[in-house]
């Protein structure tokens, strides 16, 4: 790393000869760059944060002083069965969900990236879930789903397949919750696809026309590693989210039926508002933190063989 | 294909369909079916909206946040990606990890802390602590950081040739070729603020501070809600970001268009 | 975006933060003594109605300001919390009966000495009273009661309800009245915690153990009692399936006239009131005897606050001045929590239901939730989602009430 900031350096322009040193100099360049977002994460995240995780080790009913327990929280969390079934439920969620969004993002922005008439007012009404609040869609959804009287399972029943009880039945809720999360952030998934698309220089279409590639053969070799660096931003940050999910378990079951949908944020905001053990909630949301920057960490470490950097 | 697209977009418009006829017909629950076409339309619900409650103010309020929010999200992104992205330095990537790492922890834990800390600082009920923790998002500087790292590292070179520091090559280089990125950025910070719930509701108290989202909560009684009112707010906190996102859609397109170098 | 419109949009922003840092900072100052009061009963429509209340005090008290906070009611147990957590919480606040034995039993209310304690129903100012001394003051109540069609009644040539009603009569009509093909239920009553706890009174059993350290539903009569709501779902009321159990699903099958009774709060009576068909109230059927579910909620005056004095003197006004009374009686906003039943008389006629001495009928049999200091959220949630266990027929009544006990007896036992 030294050796690249020495290289670095050595590129700055000489004509301008001042006291300070070079390495110096670049030190403040790079502080200019991150102070104006180090401050505020800093102070207004991380220091939370680190209250968080100070709280996680007291017990605390949010009322009267917290009193100091060391690892209880965490040594109780783990002998619980109910949190390895808010973790299982989580990952459930993030394994249907993930796939579904990504694809039916990739080919929304795919769609709506070529010259197709009224684009621009088609993307807007994609959009549109992504906008809509988790209320409404919700209710949509628990009305589409609707085991006795829902448009989908009519479809269903009319090429003879009987439908499921979706959100009423335990093992049908979570993929009723995963369907409607996909639906809704589809539209998230294609702004940010067509951003790297339009980013791709269209010369090397033209280029791969001319090497007679088709259309599938300019997706594979030109599009998709040229907009590996969106699809990996989408897969950290849906993941980083995936874990975190709880307006649309709320929304939409509530974590029922049976707690078949509990997930582990509605856990952390139950222990702390409506429970009142604080020290709990920090300390599962800690556990969850861990769990999150291990994927992270992975993906980092994974991204090197299949990113595209320029 | 074109066929596919539009009967997509038809089931993606149907909840929205929804709302804007939930919202015409008054004294209709949410357990029902609306009607297509409601025997009774009225514009009535949206008259209460504004009538009975400041919601001219609250609009007011959450436009200017949100813009604020904005505008100082698009600068703390676009530097520090442009560190992340061009400025290596030792233990970068642990400094980026870290960066990362805030959106990693539930923001319910998170709010007793920090309003136990805006108290210290004396900004309860205000703007600026509303304000202050929006003020810079690992999820924008990733999403720029992206972007920039797409950018040919051919182009810097050659303006350091020319004699160009990096303040010069962040404005007149980097900035432009990322167009499409700060404009998705603008359109997710925009939302970010505007949707956000749980801070503002703890932090901004008096009525004439109240955002938007708390203010179509408030809508909600103890025991029995207006769903017309409720759905007529729904639609009036839609459109403005949907304007947004069409507008910066624009601007994605002639921004890759004129940047000259594509 | 080019160099001058950046500058001068960062310029803006940082000149519009530091203008509203500032404008937002209260002023203190040597006048009027303010005191804060944080609520939720005036949101969803009644916040002039309070402003009201509150313009009445401080003519009365020139030297005290009420400031107010309305939160949605949803959201309010959040914030209050995070303040009662930062120790911002305000002067006076509104409280529910479930949370008032957590609050009590940290401390973070102040003992009140109130001056007239007879303006006040016994019952109700008992229910925020520990060892004697008032820790909050009940601000309104509102009963549960049977509300009917009495147009369905008459189609089909029954007898209206009656507060002699039992379960058994409730049971019978309730399956001449279902027409499933009509889309017509008989009855509707919430499979919940706030029923369960009631149906068990009515059939003479009690959800706690006397000393509240365990529960002591999971008995032969404590089965009959959940029985009773679960067997109702899928014969005379809609499934889970159908739409039972979300928001205001009873009070819309009601007003479309395809349900003929329904278990709910007084709070409903504005909803209903122009329906197309008449309908009335009763007092709700006790099986071995009479008893009905009374909400009230009230108000605290915080223990750290500066000014106790003036805080209690408005927590005072609020729950038994006669403003209060007149505004609450004017507006239809639940019942203010006076003794004076000559008072409530203008109550009786104000239009329908007809039979509104059922709401005070009620009254006679309560039914209070019962409230234990540490887990009461917990023991609400658990037996609400084991009851629908048994109501979605996953789980029957026996395993279901079984399940409960052993999980909220670990709640209580901490």
């Amino acid at each position: 790393m030294t050796a690249t900031v020495a290289a670095d350096t050595r590129r700055m322009p000489r004509s301008r000869r001042t006291r300070t040193s070079p390495r110096l100099r670049y030190g403040l360049v790079v502080l200019t760059f991150l102070l104006p977002s180090a401050v505020p994460l800093a102070l207004f995240t991380l220091g939370p944060m680190i209250a968080a995780a100070w709280i996680s080790m007291t017990e605390w009913n949010l009322l009267t002083p917290m009193k100091f327990v060391g690892f209880d929280n965490y040594a109780q969390l783990l002998s619980d069965p109910r949190t390895s079934d808010v973790f299982l439920h989580t990952v459930y969620y993030i394994v249907g969900y993930l796939p579904l969004v990504y694809v039916g993002g990739l080919a929304l922005a795919l769609a709506l990236n070529g010259a197709l008439h009224g684009r621009s007012f088609l993307r807007g009404v994609y959009f549109l879930p992504v906008v809509t609040s988790w209320i409404v869609v919700a209710l949509v959804w628990r009305w589409l789903l609707n085991p006795s009287t829902g448009i989908v399972n009519a479809a269903l029943g009319a090429v003879g397949i009987e439908g499921p009880g979706w959100w009423s039945e335990p093992a049908w809720a979570m993929p009723s919750i995963i369907l409607a999360s996909a639906w809704k952030d589809l539209g998230f998934v294609m702004v940010i696809l067509l951003a790297g698309l339009q980013s791709i220089n269209p010369d090397m279409y033209d280029a791969a026309r001319v090497d007679g590639a088709g259309r599938w053969r300019q997706l594979v070799s030109i599009t998709l590693p040229l907009l590996s660096p969106s699809t990996f931003f989408v897969v950290v940050i849906s993941l980083i989210n995936g874990f975190q999910v709880f307006d649309q378990v709320y929304a939409m079951t509530g974590g029922g039926p049976g707690g078949a949908t509990q997930v582990v944020v509605q856990q952390v905001y139950d222990l702390t508002f409506r429970y009142s053990r604080a020290g709990e909630a920090s300390a599962l949301s800690w556990m969850l933190f861990a769990v999150i920057l291990a994927v992270t960490i992975a993906q980092v470490r994974v991204q090197k063989r299949w990113v595209n950097h320029a | 294909m074109f066929g596919v697209v539009l009967i997509g977009a038809m089931i993606m418009f149907f909840p929205f369909l929804w709302t804007i006829i939930t919202s015409i017909s008054p004294g209709v629950g949410l357990t029902v079916t609306p009607a297509l076409f409601p025997d009774d339309p009225s514009l009535e619900a949206y008259r209460r909206l504004f009538a009975e409650r400041p919601f001219g103010r609250v609009i007011l309020n959450s436009v200017a946040l949100a813009a604020i929010t904005t505008i100082v999200q698009l600068f703390t992104s676009a530097t520090a990606a442009y560190a992340f992205s061009r400025l290596p330095f030792r233990g970068r990537s642990v400094v980026f990890s870290m960066y990362l790492a805030t959106m990693m922890i539930p923001l319910q834990v998170l709010i007793v802390p920090l309003f136990v800390e805006l108290k210290a600082l004396g900004l309860l009920n205000t703007y600026l602590g509303a304000l202050l923790p929006t003020f810079a998002s690992a999820f924008g500087i990733f999403l720029v950081r992206q972007a920039m790292n797409q950018v040919p590292k051919e182009l810097d070179e050659a303006a350091t040739i020319d004699g160009a520091g990096h303040f010069r090559i962040f404005w007149s280089i980097i900035l432009p070729n990322v167009r499409p990125a700060i404009a998705t950025l603008v359109v997710f910070a925009f939302m970010g603020s505007w949707n956000s719930f749980l801070w503002p509701l703890v932090v901004l108290r008096s009525p004439e501070l109240q955002t938007l989202p708390i203010a179509l909560a408030g809508l909600r009684g103890q025991y029995i809600s207006d769903w017309d009112v409720i759905m007529a707010g729904s639609v009036v906190s839609v459109l403005p970001m949907l304007a947004l996102y069409i507008f910066a859609q624009k601007y994605v397109v002639q921004g890759v268009a004129s940047s000259g170098i594509k | 975006m080019n160099r001058p419109i950046l500058t001068v949009a960062i310029m803006a922003s940082s000149v519009a933060l530091v203008v509203t840092g500032c404008a937002s900072t209260p002023a203190e100052s040597g006048g009027p003594i303010t005191i804060s009061y944080t609520n939720f009963i005036s949101n969803g429509g009644n916040e002039d109605n309070l402003a009201a209340i509150v313009a009445a005090f401080e003519e009365d008290n020139p030297d005290i300001v009420v400031d107010v906070t309305t939160l949605p009611y949803g959201d309010y147990g959040t914030a209050i919390q995070t303040d009662l957590a930062a120790g911002t919480v305000s002067d006076v606040f509104d409280i529910e009966y479930a949370n008032y034995a957590a609050y009590q039993a940290t401390g973070v209310l102040a003992p009140l000495e109130v001056t007239d304690p007879a303006a006040y129903r016994q019952s109700l100012l008992d229910a925020y009273s520990t060892d004697g001394t008032s820790y909050a003051l009940p601000s309104s109540f509102s009963d549960v009661v049977l509300f009917y069609n009495a147009a369905l009644f008459d189609a089909a040539g029954l007898e209206y309800p009656s507060s002699d009603w039992t379960w058994a009569d409730e049971r019978s009509a309730a399956q001449a009245l279902t027409d499933q093909a009509a889309g017509i239920w008989g009855d509707h009553q919430p499979i919940s915690f706030y029923e369960y706890y009631k149906v068990l009174a009515q059939n003479g059993e009690s959800f706690l153990t006397e000393d509240g350290s365990a529960v002591a539903f999971n008995t032969p009569g404590g089965i009959e009692a959940a029985e009773w709501l679960v067997n109702k779902s899928g014969t005379v009321m809609p499934t889970i399936e159908q739409g039972q159990g979300t928001a205001d699903f009873d009070t819309n099958l009601f007003k479309e006239g395809k349900l003929a009774m329904m278990h709910t709060g007084i709070w409903v009576f504005g909803a209903v009131a122009d329906v197309p068909f008449t309908w009335d109230i009763a007092v709700e059927p006790g099986n071995t005897t009479q008893a009905s579910a009374v909400f009230s909620n009230a108000i605290g005056v915080s223990a750290a606050s500066a000014n106790v004095e003036a805080a209690s003197l408005w927590a005072e006004f609020l729950t038994s001045s006669q403003a209060m009374v007149d505004v609450r009686l004017e507006s239809g906003w639940e019942l203010p929590p006076i003794s004076d039943d000559a008072q409530l008389a203008s109550y009786l006629d104000k239009g329908a239901p007809a039979n509104r001495q059922a709401v005070f009928d009620s009254l006679e049999g309560i039914a209070l939730p019962p409230v234990v200091a540490v887990g009461q959220t917990e023991m609400q949630d658990i037996i609400g989602e084991e009851l629908v266990e048994a109501q979605a027929g996953r789980k029957s009544v026996e395993d279901a009430l079984a399940s409960a006990e052993q999980r909220i007896n670990a709640v209580l036992a901490g």
